[in-house]
């Protein structure tokens, strides 16, 4: 059966109630599985309906919350996302192609959790923090915690992500880069960086593993200007696997080189702004 | 026989009392409820966007939307584009560009670019290539549909 | 008697396209009959094993289910075009995963589904043969254990999981090599590519009360399917129907049977129509692909740029059944001289049996594998000459007059045309601009194919309005050959093409078409189509003159269905008129009928060394040449391709502007072979990339900022109006294109395909 909630609350009670049932945002993903029979959920809960869980809004301290149901296409737009947060406009408009931006979410995206997709490394770099619900509780979880293994997060049986959370911004340059086959395919490699004016570099690899890459280390590293060291921890600490878009040595050795180059790009823009 | 429930869709316009199944596809309803088979099933998993249909004015793929969740918005089909009698300007300047060859992507097609020229009526060519990129061509390599947009748009300012 | 041409030569719209954009037309997915079941196939789930049994209760009991058949339901021996190996369905074997071992009809696809998933097979793996070496090693598993007992229409030197050997040798290669001043070796590996036409495979048979089957299906020949149908079904041909809805594409892969013979077998078994429309997935795995290939080659030239010597050794992965393996296999080592005049030549290869799917007709037919190898070897000559790589093909280009290997006479040859056009239009297209940390290259490739094939007829009558009608058989697969045969037929009579209405295939009613393949149709179906009009031409001028009382040298055919006296304007009778007469006069229409098999010089066995060919002759010889621009990524070693320029004598255009689409889309499925595609198998054999998510063909971002066509016309003797062929050759020099330019960027050689970001940086920097 198909829910159509027109409420946060309602959803959650039938998904506690019915642990066989699903969320549905955008179908992009969802309806895809149910096609190739790869899930038969009992029941879906449509969140189309639900207000609560789109808009955008500037929060008091600073931090920009964006609805869970908020398009790819609008992200991509997104006049707010400004500076580093530029980032997330770019990793969203490289998602697939406009029909597919047009459909689907950045909930439902990262509530699966494809490896290849191209808000998760984005997330993780701009430091943002995952909004989830549930009947009993709410929390925010750092992107870094939430995305945790191949098509797995953190999330608990009854939970639901309501937003996700940017930090303030800071300003400088986000920039997104994305290896794929062809256009709108997943990333065989992406890498998502941000340089702040302050100097501070933070960098996540997409597609190279069952979570985004992201290493204290390397962030260290790029921040003191050692693009080649950095590309090596990154490359060492990298747990691709080999799939029809491309082997997992050939994910490790262009790790270090598609990072190098996000990096002058990046700080060639930032010297320039 | 699954069990069905009952719901009203609008579509091309018109109020259609329908039996469908819970988890079923636009796609299917469209094509076997309806019989209105322009909107193809090319792949059933998004990528090729053969089924593309408008939903509430914006480009949808029918393959991946449940037919119990578009209640609400209008639904758009190819054969809404045109009247029996005349096709749309895109449809028209997709014949004479030479864009069609077995047709089975026309229809999709024409619903992406519909979309495009709704939302941005003078697309530069690269706009019109990152719209052609939603939906897969198999014949023409795309050159002429392209064109055909073009076409279409240097028709529309005279 | 001149004709003057009135829509030949002109972008006629195309008959069908108002119908494909208001969505109105119906491909097979589209058709519905009253009490309409669905059917399904089941495939296996080994890549080869023993079929020991099968439990069909669980199955047979789910309501719904009206029928279900497996390989035991099927009395035919084996059939086949060139070697009969292949069963309706996998019987007492299966020889690749995914292979159909049941049907199932029932009321829904659902239902159906469920059934098949309830069918128990009781297997007994085997051990598998999954590339060419495996397949070659002594001791082998074998695929076809009976092979020596197969009916072969060809000697062919069959052994083992060897299906079909060839061979074709001209001059004295062996002394040859040592007056050569350079001397290039490679070894070239090529994928399985698919058609990946954008409508799943599908048909719809309906029986009525007499027993006569009806099938509508996605196909590239009505004749084909009649006959094949009723070859498996065990009944005479009279007993099948098979009509043509709207097709959407086929490139080959549907020139041969899939379900139909099985939708047709559910409907005789259940008595109701059913429909069998494959899912995405399901057709990658059980159609058709195109060949892996091996190809060893070396190419010897003086150093003035004169290509002496080649030599070329062709292994092909046929999969499980033989199909048009032997054609494919005889094709490319026709084409592997390239188009060239090279004196002495060895040209061999083999096609084996591998427990895969079968491969076999996609566009290009063996030569886009060759003309990788040769196109590749030309430029790394040209570069170790120190001579362009326009230049040296030039010096060596074949002409109008000279014979290809094996003997046949070019009889027109527009090749340096395309080459010298080509080049400077190249020469001047502006620059673009260049990115840092991308190198751009431009690269070329020239190429011959032919057109033409095996017979056709038609047959066209004049209504009493002096309107007429065309019937040929011919399935238009999206090219446009509806429109092309319309224009040639309308000229002929000097109408325009609405005098003319042209027949939807029909088994039944039309006479004989091999089928849409092999570039073929324009050239074969347009020479008979012309030579039915032309007849029907002369009829009408006789019939002129008796009602004008006059000779019928005396009468000539005026444009807009007249006949008028010569050199007196005015007095005119009609085409109604003259039908009129003819039916009061003779009590019938006025008729012409014209069949060709395709008459051209056969393959020379007192020229050249010829054995294990599956063809005698071919048709008339096209020819092209193209130039791309890449750009190479240094990072990533990803590969786009900015512009292109594709020259190709047609001999004559008879619609532009489908020319041109032919020309494009050809290039952009050459693409995607270079590039981007390729099915891969796993150690068990089974297809790990069957959907659009994991087999990625090139969108509209991932295709040329421009494609432009040059059309060069050197018309054909024997072509209607000059014309020959342009379906295939877009695609076939499109990889070799792409590796000289990338060649040409990095200075590194490609040697197999797809080249895929990670063989170009290991070229780029080495392997890691």
């Amino acid at each position: 059966m198909l829910h159509r909630p027109k409420s946060l609350a309602e959803a959650i009670e039938i998904l506690a109630g019915d642990a066989d049932a699903k969320p549905l945002a955008g179908g992009a993903s969802l309806v895809a599985m149910l096609n190739a029979r790869l899930v038969e959920p009992t029941a879906l809960v449509s969140l189309i309906c639900i207000e609560e869980l789109g808009g955008t809004e500037r929060c008091a301290d600073g931090t920009l919350r964006i609805g869970a149901m908020t398009r790819h296409r609008e992200v991509a737009e997104m006049p707010a996302l400004t500076d580093t947060h530029v980032l997330l406009r770019q990793a969203a408009a490289a998602i697939a192609n406009p029909t597919i931006r047009a459909m689907g979410t950045i909930g439902g995206s990262i509530a699966l959790n494809d490896p290849g997709a191209d808000y998760a490394p984005a997330l993780v770099a701009l430091s943002a923090k995952v909004g989830i619900a549930a009947a009993s509780h709410t929390r925010t979880l750092a992107a870094a915690d939430y995305f945790v293994d191949w098509y797995t997060t953190a999330l608990e049986p009854g939970e639901l992500v309501t937003a996700i959370h940017l930090p303030p911004v800071a300003p400088g340059v986000g920039i997104y880069h994305k290896l794929a086959r062809v256009a709108g395919d997943f990333a065989i490699v992406s890498v998502a960086m941000t340089i702040r004016f302050d100097g501070q570099v933070r960098a996540a690899i997409g597609g190279c593993g069952p979570r985004p890459l992201s290493l204290e280390e390397a962030n260290t590293e790029l921040t003191r200007g050692n693009v080649e060291a950095a590309g090596v921890l990154l490359a060492a600490a990298a747990d691709p696997v080999d799939d029809s878009r491309a082997s997992a040595n050939y994910r490790r050795r262009v790790i270090p080189r598609m990072l190098a180059r996000a990096f002058a790009q990046a700080s060639a823009k930032q010297l320039a702004a | 026989m699954n069990p069905t429930i009952s719901l009203t869709l609008t579509v091309n316009g018109e109020r259609q009392a329908l039996q469908v199944e819970p988890f079923e596809t636009l796609l299917t309803t469209l094509r076997e409820r309806l019989r209105l088979t322009a909107a193809k099933r090319g792949c059933n998993q998004g990528v090729c966007g053969a089924c593309s249909v408008l939903v509430g004015g914006e480009p949808a793929r029918a393959c991946l939307s449940l037919t119990a969740n578009c209640v609400d918005s209008a639904i758009t089909t190819v054969e809404g584009l045109s009247t029996p009698l005349a096709l749309s300007p895109l449809q028209a300047a997709m014949v004479s560009s030479g864009a069609i060859q077995c047709g089975f992507c026309t229809p999709g097609m024409l619903v992406t670019l519909t979309a495009l020229l709704q939302r941005c009526p003078r697309p530069s060519r690269d706009d019109i290539r990152v719209a052609v990129s939603s939906n897969l061509c198999r014949c023409t390599g795309y050159q002429k549909i392209v064109d055909a947009v073009i076409a279409t748009i240097e028709r529309s300012s005279v | 008697m001149s004709i003057i041409h009135t829509s030949v030569g002109h972008s006629v719209e195309r008959l069908d396209a108002a119908e494909k954009a208001s969505g109105e037309a119906h491909y097979v997915d589209d058709l519905y009959r009253p009490g309409m079941l669905h059917g399904i196939v089941l495939g296996s789930i080994h890549a080869h094993a023993r079929i020991r049994g099968y439990k069909l209760d669980a199955a047979r009991a789910i309501p719904g289910v009206a029928a279900i058949l497996t390989g035991e339901d099927f009395s035919c021996a084996r059939t086949g075009a060139f070697c009969k190996d292949e069963v309706p369905l996998a019987r007492g074997k299966t020889i690749y995963m995914g292979e159909p071992v049941a049907a199932v009809a029932a009321c829904d696809i659902d239902t159906a589904r469920r059934a098949a998933n309830a069918i128990e097979i009781d297997y007994e793996p085997l051990p598998a043969v999954l590339t060419i070496d495996q397949a070659l090693a002594a001791g082998a598993p074998l695929v076809h254990e009976d092979l020596s007992n197969y009916v072969k229409i060809a000697p062919s030197f069959s052994e083992g999981n060897v299906l079909w050997q060839c061979r074709l040798e001209e001059g004295k290669i062996d002394s040859a090599w040592s007056q050569c001043d350079v001397i290039v070796e490679d070894e070239f590996e090529t994928a399985a590519q698919h058609h990946m036409y954008m409508e799943p495979c599908g048909a719809l048979a309906e029986i009525d009360r007499g027993g006569r089957v009806t099938i509508w299906s996605s196909c590239q020949s009505v004749h084909l399917v009649q006959q094949r149908t009723a070859e498996w079904l065990s009944v005479p041909m009279s007993r099948i129907r098979a009509l043509a809805p709207k097709i959407g594409g086929g490139f080959g892969a549907k020139g041969g049977l899939h379900v139909q013979h099985l939708a047709a077998a559910l409907a005789l078994k259940t008595g109701r129509p059913v429909k069998m429309v494959l899912s995405r997935v399901e057709d990658f795995e059980i159609v058709r692909s195109r060949h892996p290939a091996r190809i060893f080659m070396k190419t010897g030239a003086k150093k003035d740029g004169t290509l002496l010597a080649r030599e070329a050794r062709i292994l092909l992965d046929g999969g499980a059944y033989a199909d048009e393996s032997p054609t494919v296999l005889s094709f490319a080592v026709l084409m592997a001289r390239g188009p060239y005049r090279i004196a002495h030549l060895r040209s061999r290869g083999l096609v084996v049996y591998t427990n895969k799917l079968k491969a076999s007709a996609f566009r290009g037919f063996g030569n886009p594998q060759v003309t990788f190898a040769g196109e590749s070897q030309i430029d790394r000559i040209a570069e170790v000459l120190g001579i362009h790589p326009v230049e040296l093909r030039l010096r060596n280009a074949v002409d109008a007059g000279d014979r290809w290997a094996g003997g046949q006479t070019l009889h027109a040859c527009g090749l340096r045309e395309c080459l010298t056009k080509l080049h400077n239009v190249v020469e001047a297209a502006p620059p673009l601009p260049a990115t840092a940390q991308h190198r751009r290259g431009i690269g070329y490739s020239a190429f011959a194919h032919i057109s033409g094939l095996l017979s056709t007829a038609c047959n066209i009558y004049l209504r009493s309005d002096g309107s007429l009608a065309v019937n040929t058989g011919v399935v238009d697969i999206g090219q446009g050959s509806d429109t092309i045969l319309t224009q040639i037929c309308a000229d002929a009579l000097m109408l325009t093409p609405e005098r003319v209405s042209f027949a939807e295939p029909d088994s039944d009613s039309s006479p004989w078409n091999w089928k849409t393949a092999a570039s073929r149709v324009t050239y074969m179906a347009g020479r008979v189509v012309l030579a039915a009009s032309i007849e029907v031409r002369d009829k009408i001028l006789h019939q002129a003159a008796e009602i004008m009382e006059c000779s019928a040298e005396d009468v000539e055919v005026r444009p807009g269905g007249l006949v008028g006296l010569k050199g007196i304007a005015g007095k005119t009778v009609t085409f109604g008129q003259v039908a009129s007469h003819a039916l009061a006069r003779f009590g019938g229409p006025i008729m012409g009928s014209s069949s060709l098999l395709f008459d051209g010089e056969r393959l020379d066995p007192k020229r050249s060394l010829l054995e294990g060919f599956a063809f005698g002759n071919l048709g008339a010889y096209i020819f092209g040449a193209q130039a791309v621009e890449v750009d190479v990524d240094d990072v990533t070693g990803a590969v786009r391709v900015l512009r292109v320029w594709s020259a190709h004598d047609v001999g004559r255009a008879i619609n532009p502007k489908m020319v041109e689409g032919q020309i494009q889309g050809g290039f952009v499925q050459g693409l995607g072979y270079a590039l981007t595609e390729e099915m891969q198998w796993d150690e068990s054999g089974r297809l790990t990339n069957p959907t659009l998510m994991d087999y990625k063909v090139p969108t509209a971002l991932d295709a040329p900022l421009e494609i432009n066509p040059l059309i060069i016309e050197h018309p054909e003797p024997s072509g209607p109006f000059g014309a020959k062929g342009v379906g295939e050759p877009g695609l076939i020099g499109a990889a070799a294109s792409i590796a000289n330019a990338v060649a040409k960027a990095t200075g590194k050689r490609m040697h197999r395909l797809p080249m895929t970001p990670e063989r170009v940086l290991d070229a780029l920097i080495g392997e890691a």
